[in-house]
Protein backbone atom coordinates (compact mmCIF):
# COMPACT_ATOMS: atom_id res chain seq x y z
CA UNK A 1 0.00 0.00 0.00
CA UNK A 2 1.76 3.08 -1.16
CA UNK A 3 0.09 6.43 -1.02
CA UNK A 4 3.31 8.41 -1.27
CA UNK A 5 3.31 8.46 -5.01
CA UNK A 6 -0.29 9.56 -5.17
CA UNK A 7 -0.85 13.28 -5.49
CA UNK A 8 -3.70 15.00 -3.75
CA UNK A 9 -5.46 15.41 -7.07
CA UNK A 10 -5.12 11.75 -7.91
CA UNK A 11 -6.28 10.75 -4.46
CA UNK A 12 -9.35 12.92 -4.76
CA UNK A 13 -10.17 11.54 -8.17
CA UNK A 14 -9.98 7.96 -6.90
CA UNK A 15 -12.10 8.89 -3.94
CA UNK A 16 -14.68 10.49 -6.20
CA UNK A 17 -14.70 7.32 -8.30
CA UNK A 18 -15.27 5.13 -5.24
CA UNK A 19 -18.14 7.35 -4.15
CA UNK A 20 -19.70 7.36 -7.63
CA UNK A 21 -19.16 11.07 -7.99
CA UNK A 22 -17.25 11.22 -11.28
CA UNK A 23 -18.85 12.85 -14.30
CA UNK A 24 -19.58 10.67 -17.30
CA UNK A 25 -16.49 11.71 -19.25
CA UNK A 26 -14.20 11.46 -16.22
CA UNK A 27 -15.60 8.03 -15.49
CA UNK A 28 -14.74 6.84 -19.00
CA UNK A 29 -11.18 8.10 -18.69
CA UNK A 30 -10.90 6.56 -15.26
CA UNK A 31 -12.15 3.15 -16.37
CA UNK A 32 -9.76 3.25 -19.27
CA UNK A 33 -6.88 3.83 -16.87
CA UNK A 34 -8.11 0.99 -14.66
CA UNK A 35 -7.82 -1.37 -17.60
CA UNK A 36 -4.64 -0.15 -19.19
CA UNK A 37 -2.44 1.51 -16.63
CA UNK A 38 -0.28 -0.95 -14.80
CA UNK A 39 -0.69 -0.86 -11.02
CA UNK A 40 -3.56 1.60 -11.12
CA UNK A 41 -6.21 -0.91 -10.15
CA UNK A 42 -4.15 -1.93 -7.10
CA UNK A 43 -3.84 1.71 -6.13
CA UNK A 44 -7.61 2.09 -6.27
CA UNK A 45 -8.10 -1.08 -4.25
CA UNK A 46 -5.67 0.21 -1.63
CA UNK A 47 -7.52 3.45 -1.20
CA UNK A 48 -10.78 1.58 -0.98
CA UNK A 49 -9.28 -0.51 1.82
CA UNK A 50 -8.08 2.60 3.62
CA UNK A 51 -11.51 4.22 3.44
CA UNK A 52 -13.22 1.05 4.63
CA UNK A 53 -10.67 0.67 7.42
CA UNK A 54 -11.28 4.19 8.70
CA UNK A 55 -15.01 3.66 8.69
CA UNK A 56 -14.77 0.24 10.33
CA UNK A 57 -12.48 1.44 13.10
CA UNK A 58 -14.62 4.52 13.72
CA UNK A 59 -17.62 2.23 14.02
CA UNK A 60 -15.77 -0.05 16.37
CA UNK A 61 -14.99 2.86 18.67
CA UNK A 62 -18.60 3.94 18.45
CA UNK A 63 -19.69 0.44 19.46
CA UNK A 64 -17.43 0.64 22.49
CA UNK A 65 -19.24 3.78 23.55
CA UNK A 66 -22.60 2.07 23.09
CA UNK A 67 -21.29 -0.77 25.15
CA UNK A 68 -20.14 1.43 27.99
CA UNK A 69 -23.56 3.03 28.21
CA UNK A 70 -25.13 -0.38 28.01
CA UNK A 71 -23.22 -1.64 31.02
CA UNK A 72 -23.85 1.50 33.04
CA UNK A 73 -27.56 1.31 32.30
CA UNK A 74 -27.28 -2.37 33.03
CA UNK A 75 -28.99 -4.08 30.17
CA UNK A 76 -31.55 -1.39 29.59
CA UNK A 77 -32.63 -1.82 26.03
CA UNK A 78 -34.18 0.99 24.11
CA UNK A 79 -37.83 0.17 23.75
CA UNK A 80 -39.51 0.99 20.47
CA UNK A 81 -41.94 3.78 21.08
CA UNK A 82 -45.06 1.66 20.48
CA UNK A 83 -43.89 -0.74 23.16
CA UNK A 84 -43.80 1.94 25.82
CA UNK A 85 -47.54 2.06 25.97
CA UNK A 86 -48.02 -1.66 26.21
CA UNK A 87 -45.35 -1.80 28.87
CA UNK A 88 -47.33 0.66 30.94
CA UNK A 89 -50.41 -1.40 30.29
CA UNK A 90 -48.62 -4.49 31.40
CA UNK A 91 -47.60 -2.76 34.63
CA UNK A 92 -51.20 -1.82 35.25
CA UNK A 93 -52.27 -5.35 34.38
CA UNK A 94 -49.77 -6.78 36.84
CA UNK A 95 -50.93 -4.39 39.55
CA UNK A 96 -54.53 -5.24 38.82
CA UNK A 97 -53.74 -8.94 38.88
CA UNK A 98 -52.08 -8.54 42.26
CA UNK A 99 -55.07 -6.73 43.69
CA UNK A 100 -57.46 -9.30 42.32
CA UNK A 101 -55.24 -12.11 43.55
CA UNK A 102 -55.09 -10.61 47.04
CA UNK A 103 -58.80 -9.95 47.04
CA UNK A 104 -59.74 -13.38 45.88
CA UNK A 105 -57.35 -15.24 48.14
CA UNK A 106 -60.05 -15.80 50.67
CA UNK A 107 -62.50 -16.87 48.01
CA UNK A 108 -60.08 -19.26 46.34
CA UNK A 109 -59.43 -21.02 49.59
CA UNK A 110 -63.01 -22.15 49.64
CA UNK A 111 -63.25 -23.27 46.05
CA UNK A 112 -61.97 -26.78 45.85
CA UNK A 113 -61.53 -27.06 42.07
CA UNK A 114 -59.64 -23.81 41.99
CA UNK A 115 -57.59 -24.95 44.92
CA UNK A 116 -56.69 -28.25 43.32
CA UNK A 117 -55.79 -26.51 40.12
CA UNK A 118 -53.53 -24.13 41.99
CA UNK A 119 -51.90 -27.04 43.80
CA UNK A 120 -51.24 -29.02 40.67
CA UNK A 121 -50.73 -26.48 37.97
CA UNK A 122 -47.21 -25.42 37.10
CA UNK A 123 -46.48 -24.05 33.63
CA UNK A 124 -44.67 -26.40 31.27
CA UNK A 125 -40.97 -25.61 31.72
CA UNK A 126 -40.50 -25.17 27.96
CA UNK A 127 -37.82 -26.47 25.65
CA UNK A 128 -34.10 -25.89 26.23
CA UNK A 129 -32.98 -22.86 24.27
CA UNK A 130 -29.22 -23.24 24.45
CA UNK A 131 -27.80 -23.24 20.95
CA UNK A 132 -30.52 -25.51 19.66
CA UNK A 133 -31.50 -25.48 16.02
CA UNK A 134 -31.27 -21.81 15.34
CA UNK A 135 -32.60 -22.22 11.84
CA UNK A 136 -35.78 -21.46 13.71
CA UNK A 137 -34.54 -18.71 15.98
CA UNK A 138 -37.90 -16.95 16.09
CA UNK A 139 -39.45 -19.98 17.70
CA UNK A 140 -36.67 -20.19 20.27
CA UNK A 141 -36.67 -16.49 20.88
CA UNK A 142 -40.34 -16.80 21.76
CA UNK A 143 -39.40 -19.77 23.95
CA UNK A 144 -37.10 -17.48 25.89
CA UNK A 145 -39.96 -15.00 26.38
CA UNK A 146 -42.20 -17.85 27.48
CA UNK A 147 -39.69 -19.00 30.06
CA UNK A 148 -39.37 -15.49 31.37
CA UNK A 149 -43.12 -15.38 31.85
CA UNK A 150 -43.74 -13.03 28.95
CA UNK A 151 -46.52 -15.22 27.64
CA UNK A 152 -48.13 -12.61 25.45
CA UNK A 153 -44.86 -11.95 23.61
CA UNK A 154 -44.34 -15.65 23.04
CA UNK A 155 -47.92 -16.05 21.85
CA UNK A 156 -47.53 -13.31 19.31
CA UNK A 157 -44.72 -15.19 17.55
CA UNK A 158 -46.14 -18.65 17.92
CA UNK A 159 -49.69 -17.94 16.80
CA UNK A 160 -48.20 -16.24 13.79
CA UNK A 161 -46.09 -19.29 12.96
CA UNK A 162 -49.10 -21.48 13.53
CA UNK A 163 -50.86 -19.81 10.62
CA UNK A 164 -48.59 -21.61 8.20
CA UNK A 165 -48.22 -24.78 10.22
CA UNK A 166 -51.71 -25.45 11.49
CA UNK A 167 -51.03 -29.03 12.57
CA UNK A 168 -47.60 -28.59 14.10
CA UNK A 169 -47.89 -30.31 17.47
CA UNK A 170 -45.02 -28.42 19.10
CA UNK A 171 -46.55 -25.06 18.20
CA UNK A 172 -50.04 -26.13 19.22
CA UNK A 173 -48.74 -27.46 22.49
CA UNK A 174 -46.80 -24.34 23.42
CA UNK A 175 -49.51 -21.95 22.31
CA UNK A 176 -51.82 -23.95 24.57
CA UNK A 177 -49.29 -23.88 27.40
CA UNK A 178 -48.74 -20.16 27.09
CA UNK A 179 -52.48 -19.45 27.05
CA UNK A 180 -52.93 -21.63 30.10
CA UNK A 181 -50.09 -19.86 31.87
CA UNK A 182 -51.72 -16.60 30.86
CA UNK A 183 -54.94 -17.78 32.56
CA UNK A 184 -56.87 -18.24 29.36
CA UNK A 185 -57.96 -21.80 30.00
CA UNK A 186 -60.86 -21.87 27.58
CA UNK A 187 -58.70 -20.66 24.71
CA UNK A 188 -55.92 -23.06 25.65
CA UNK A 189 -58.21 -26.08 25.44
CA UNK A 190 -58.69 -26.04 21.66
CA UNK A 191 -54.94 -25.91 21.01
CA UNK A 192 -54.19 -28.67 23.47
CA UNK A 193 -56.91 -30.79 21.94
CA UNK A 194 -55.19 -30.41 18.58
CA UNK A 195 -52.14 -32.02 20.15
CA UNK A 196 -54.09 -34.73 21.97
CA UNK A 197 -55.57 -35.80 18.65
CA UNK A 198 -52.16 -36.57 17.23
CA UNK A 199 -51.25 -40.10 18.17
CA UNK A 200 -47.55 -39.80 17.60
CA UNK A 201 -46.92 -36.49 19.27
CA UNK A 202 -44.32 -36.53 22.02
CA UNK A 203 -46.44 -33.93 23.78
CA UNK A 204 -49.50 -36.14 23.92
CA UNK A 205 -49.25 -37.13 27.56
CA UNK A 206 -48.45 -33.56 28.58
CA UNK A 207 -51.41 -32.34 26.54
CA UNK A 208 -53.77 -34.78 28.30
CA UNK A 209 -52.56 -33.65 31.69
CA UNK A 210 -52.89 -29.95 30.97
CA UNK A 211 -56.28 -30.49 29.32
CA UNK A 212 -57.38 -32.16 32.54
CA UNK A 213 -56.21 -29.14 34.49
CA UNK A 214 -57.79 -26.66 32.09
CA UNK A 215 -61.18 -28.35 32.35
CA UNK A 216 -60.82 -28.52 36.11
CA UNK A 217 -60.21 -24.79 36.19
CA UNK A 218 -63.39 -24.37 34.14
CA UNK A 219 -65.26 -26.46 36.70
CA UNK A 220 -65.88 -29.25 34.21
CA UNK A 221 -64.96 -32.15 36.46
CA UNK A 222 -66.13 -34.90 34.12
CA UNK A 223 -64.04 -33.75 31.17
CA UNK A 224 -61.13 -33.18 33.50
CA UNK A 225 -61.26 -36.75 34.73
CA UNK A 226 -61.60 -38.10 31.21
CA UNK A 227 -58.36 -36.44 30.13
CA UNK A 228 -56.42 -37.11 33.30
CA UNK A 229 -57.13 -40.81 32.88
CA UNK A 230 -55.46 -40.75 29.49
CA UNK A 231 -52.23 -39.21 30.76
CA UNK A 232 -49.54 -41.53 32.11
CA UNK A 233 -48.11 -38.91 34.44
CA UNK A 234 -48.09 -39.82 38.13
CA UNK A 235 -49.23 -36.33 39.00
CA UNK A 236 -52.23 -36.93 36.72
CA UNK A 237 -53.07 -40.02 38.71
CA UNK A 238 -52.60 -38.19 42.01
CA UNK A 239 -54.95 -35.47 40.92
CA UNK A 240 -57.45 -38.03 39.70
CA UNK A 241 -57.46 -39.65 43.14
CA UNK A 242 -58.30 -36.33 44.75
CA UNK A 243 -61.12 -35.74 42.31
CA UNK A 244 -62.74 -39.09 42.95
CA UNK B 1 -50.70 -0.03 2.16
CA UNK B 2 -49.27 -1.72 5.17
CA UNK B 3 -46.75 -3.66 3.11
CA UNK B 4 -45.66 -0.55 1.28
CA UNK B 5 -45.20 1.25 4.54
CA UNK B 6 -43.15 -1.59 5.92
CA UNK B 7 -40.92 -1.78 2.87
CA UNK B 8 -40.37 1.91 3.01
CA UNK B 9 -39.43 1.64 6.65
CA UNK B 10 -36.93 -1.10 5.93
CA UNK B 11 -35.39 0.92 3.15
CA UNK B 12 -35.00 3.81 5.54
CA UNK B 13 -33.34 1.55 8.04
CA UNK B 14 -30.88 0.19 5.47
CA UNK B 15 -30.14 3.72 4.40
CA UNK B 16 -29.61 4.74 8.03
CA UNK B 17 -27.16 1.87 8.52
CA UNK B 18 -25.23 2.89 5.44
CA UNK B 19 -25.07 6.45 6.74
CA UNK B 20 -23.87 5.16 10.13
CA UNK B 21 -26.82 6.83 11.77
CA UNK B 22 -26.02 6.64 15.47
CA UNK B 23 -29.59 6.21 16.69
CA UNK B 24 -30.27 3.28 14.39
CA UNK B 25 -26.93 1.60 15.07
CA UNK B 26 -27.39 2.03 18.79
CA UNK B 27 -30.88 0.60 18.74
CA UNK B 28 -29.74 -2.49 16.84
CA UNK B 29 -26.68 -2.83 19.06
CA UNK B 30 -28.56 -2.53 22.33
CA UNK B 31 -31.48 -4.69 21.35
CA UNK B 32 -29.34 -7.64 20.33
CA UNK B 33 -26.51 -7.69 22.82
CA UNK B 34 -28.37 -9.33 25.74
CA UNK B 35 -29.25 -12.40 23.67
CA UNK B 36 -25.69 -12.89 22.54
CA UNK B 37 -24.31 -12.34 26.01
CA UNK B 38 -26.65 -15.04 27.29
CA UNK B 39 -25.55 -17.37 24.51
CA UNK B 40 -21.85 -16.92 25.24
CA UNK B 41 -22.23 -17.04 29.01
CA UNK B 42 -24.24 -20.23 28.81
CA UNK B 43 -21.58 -21.81 26.65
CA UNK B 44 -18.37 -21.50 28.56
CA UNK B 45 -17.74 -17.84 27.77
CA UNK B 46 -17.25 -14.63 29.70
CA UNK B 47 -18.70 -11.15 29.31
CA UNK B 48 -15.47 -9.95 27.70
CA UNK B 49 -15.70 -12.70 25.10
CA UNK B 50 -19.35 -11.89 24.54
CA UNK B 51 -18.51 -8.27 23.81
CA UNK B 52 -15.71 -9.12 21.37
CA UNK B 53 -17.69 -11.72 19.50
CA UNK B 54 -20.70 -9.49 19.34
CA UNK B 55 -18.80 -6.50 18.01
CA UNK B 56 -17.08 -8.60 15.37
CA UNK B 57 -20.43 -9.94 14.27
CA UNK B 58 -21.88 -6.43 14.27
CA UNK B 59 -19.09 -5.17 12.02
CA UNK B 60 -19.60 -8.09 9.65
CA UNK B 61 -23.34 -7.43 9.41
CA UNK B 62 -22.78 -3.73 8.91
CA UNK B 63 -20.27 -4.41 6.17
CA UNK B 64 -22.54 -6.86 4.37
CA UNK B 65 -25.45 -4.44 4.54
CA UNK B 66 -23.26 -1.66 3.18
CA UNK B 67 -22.14 -3.78 0.27
CA UNK B 68 -25.65 -5.09 -0.39
CA UNK B 69 -24.46 -8.62 0.22
CA UNK B 70 -27.17 -8.90 2.80
CA UNK B 71 -30.45 -7.16 2.07
CA UNK B 72 -32.61 -7.26 5.17
CA UNK B 73 -36.36 -7.63 4.78
CA UNK B 74 -37.04 -6.14 8.19
CA UNK B 75 -35.29 -5.20 11.37
CA UNK B 76 -35.96 -8.63 12.79
CA UNK B 77 -34.15 -10.25 9.88
CA UNK B 78 -31.11 -8.13 10.79
CA UNK B 79 -31.43 -9.31 14.37
CA UNK B 80 -31.57 -12.93 13.30
CA UNK B 81 -28.62 -12.54 10.96
CA UNK B 82 -26.59 -10.86 13.67
CA UNK B 83 -27.38 -13.65 16.08
CA UNK B 84 -26.43 -16.37 13.60
CA UNK B 85 -23.09 -14.76 12.79
CA UNK B 86 -22.27 -14.21 16.46
CA UNK B 87 -23.21 -17.79 17.21
CA UNK B 88 -21.02 -19.13 14.40
CA UNK B 89 -18.14 -16.98 15.56
CA UNK B 90 -18.51 -18.20 19.09
CA UNK B 91 -18.51 -21.78 17.86
CA UNK B 92 -15.33 -21.08 15.93
CA UNK B 93 -13.74 -19.89 19.17
CA UNK B 94 -14.94 -22.98 20.99
CA UNK B 95 -13.51 -25.21 18.27
CA UNK B 96 -10.20 -23.40 18.23
CA UNK B 97 -7.17 -25.02 19.82
CA UNK B 98 -6.93 -22.91 22.93
CA UNK B 99 -10.48 -23.62 23.80
CA UNK B 100 -10.75 -27.27 22.89
CA UNK B 101 -8.57 -28.28 25.78
CA UNK B 102 -11.02 -26.96 28.29
CA UNK B 103 -14.17 -28.39 26.79
CA UNK B 104 -15.28 -31.96 26.91
CA UNK B 105 -16.11 -33.70 23.68
CA UNK B 106 -19.72 -34.37 24.60
CA UNK B 107 -20.39 -30.68 24.86
CA UNK B 108 -18.92 -30.02 21.46
CA UNK B 109 -21.38 -32.16 19.54
CA UNK B 110 -24.08 -29.93 20.86
CA UNK B 111 -22.80 -27.08 18.75
CA UNK B 112 -22.79 -28.72 15.34
CA UNK B 113 -24.11 -26.33 12.78
CA UNK B 114 -25.92 -27.02 9.60
CA UNK B 115 -24.27 -26.28 6.29
CA UNK B 116 -26.88 -23.84 5.13
CA UNK B 117 -26.09 -21.54 7.99
CA UNK B 118 -22.53 -21.26 6.82
CA UNK B 119 -23.08 -19.05 3.86
CA UNK B 120 -19.44 -18.13 3.78
CA UNK B 121 -19.97 -14.40 3.58
CA UNK B 122 -20.33 -13.67 7.22
CA UNK B 123 -16.95 -12.52 8.32
CA UNK B 124 -14.65 -11.70 5.45
CA UNK B 125 -14.25 -8.16 6.72
CA UNK B 126 -11.89 -8.85 9.57
CA UNK B 127 -9.81 -11.45 7.84
CA UNK B 128 -8.19 -8.90 5.56
CA UNK B 129 -4.75 -8.19 6.97
CA UNK B 130 -4.40 -4.85 5.19
CA UNK B 131 -7.72 -3.69 6.48
CA UNK B 132 -6.66 -4.68 9.94
CA UNK B 133 -3.50 -2.58 9.55
CA UNK B 134 -5.54 0.44 8.51
CA UNK B 135 -7.92 -0.01 11.42
CA UNK B 136 -5.05 -0.27 13.82
CA UNK B 137 -3.38 2.78 12.34
CA UNK B 138 -6.55 4.80 12.56
CA UNK B 139 -6.88 3.83 16.18
CA UNK B 140 -3.46 5.30 16.87
CA UNK B 141 -3.75 8.36 14.69
CA UNK B 142 -3.44 11.76 16.40
CA UNK B 143 -6.66 13.33 17.60
CA UNK B 144 -6.85 16.15 15.07
CA UNK B 145 -6.50 13.91 12.03
CA UNK B 146 -8.65 11.25 13.54
CA UNK B 147 -11.50 13.61 14.18
CA UNK B 148 -11.22 15.09 10.70
CA UNK B 149 -11.21 11.74 8.91
CA UNK B 150 -14.01 10.51 11.12
CA UNK B 151 -16.19 13.42 10.09
CA UNK B 152 -15.57 12.70 6.42
CA UNK B 153 -15.76 8.95 6.31
CA UNK B 154 -17.85 7.85 9.24
CA UNK B 155 -20.19 10.73 9.90
CA UNK B 156 -20.22 11.42 6.16
CA UNK B 157 -20.44 15.15 6.62
CA UNK B 158 -20.07 17.37 3.59
CA UNK B 159 -16.85 19.16 2.76
CA UNK B 160 -18.70 22.43 3.21
CA UNK B 161 -19.86 21.74 6.75
CA UNK B 162 -16.50 20.33 7.84
CA UNK B 163 -14.68 23.36 6.43
CA UNK B 164 -17.07 25.57 8.31
CA UNK B 165 -16.46 23.70 11.57
CA UNK B 166 -12.72 24.05 11.13
CA UNK B 167 -13.08 27.67 10.05
CA UNK B 168 -11.05 26.95 6.94
CA UNK B 169 -11.74 27.34 3.27
CA UNK B 170 -12.51 24.21 1.33
CA UNK B 171 -9.11 24.03 -0.41
CA UNK B 172 -7.25 24.00 2.91
CA UNK B 173 -9.65 21.44 4.33
CA UNK B 174 -9.07 19.15 1.36
CA UNK B 175 -5.35 19.53 1.74
CA UNK B 176 -5.59 18.78 5.42
CA UNK B 177 -7.56 15.66 4.70
CA UNK B 178 -4.96 14.54 2.18
CA UNK B 179 -2.15 15.05 4.66
CA UNK B 180 -4.06 13.13 7.32
CA UNK B 181 -4.49 10.26 4.89
CA UNK B 182 -0.74 10.21 4.30
CA UNK B 183 -0.09 10.19 8.00
CA UNK B 184 -2.51 7.34 8.47
CA UNK B 185 -0.84 5.37 5.73
CA UNK B 186 2.58 5.95 7.21
CA UNK B 187 1.45 4.44 10.51
CA UNK B 188 -0.19 1.52 8.71
CA UNK B 189 3.02 0.82 6.77
CA UNK B 190 5.24 1.02 9.85
CA UNK B 191 3.23 -1.81 11.33
CA UNK B 192 4.53 -4.21 8.74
Amino acid sequence: MDLNNITQEEFERIEAYLNNLLSKEDLLIFENRLQNEKGFATKVEDIKTVLTGIEAQALKEQLDRFHEELSTNDKDTIPFSPKVKSFQLRKIAVAAALIIAAGSFWFLNRNSNEQLYADFYAPDPGLPTTMSSTDNYEFYEAMVSYKQGHYKDALKTWTNELKTEIDNDTLNYFVGSALLADKKESEAISYLENVAKQDHSIFKSDAFYYLGLAYLKNNNKEKAKEYLQKSDFTKAKDLLKKLN
Amino acid sequence: MREAYKTNNTLQMVDAIKRNDAITLKRIYNNNYPKIETLVLKNNGTKAYAKDIYQEAFLAVWQNVKQDKFIPQSESSINGYLYTIAKNKWMDVLRSQGYKKTIIASQMSYFEIKDEENNGMDDDILKDKRLEDVMHAFKNLGDACKSLLRKFYFEKKSMKSIAKELQLDSASTRNKKYRCMKKLKDIALSNN
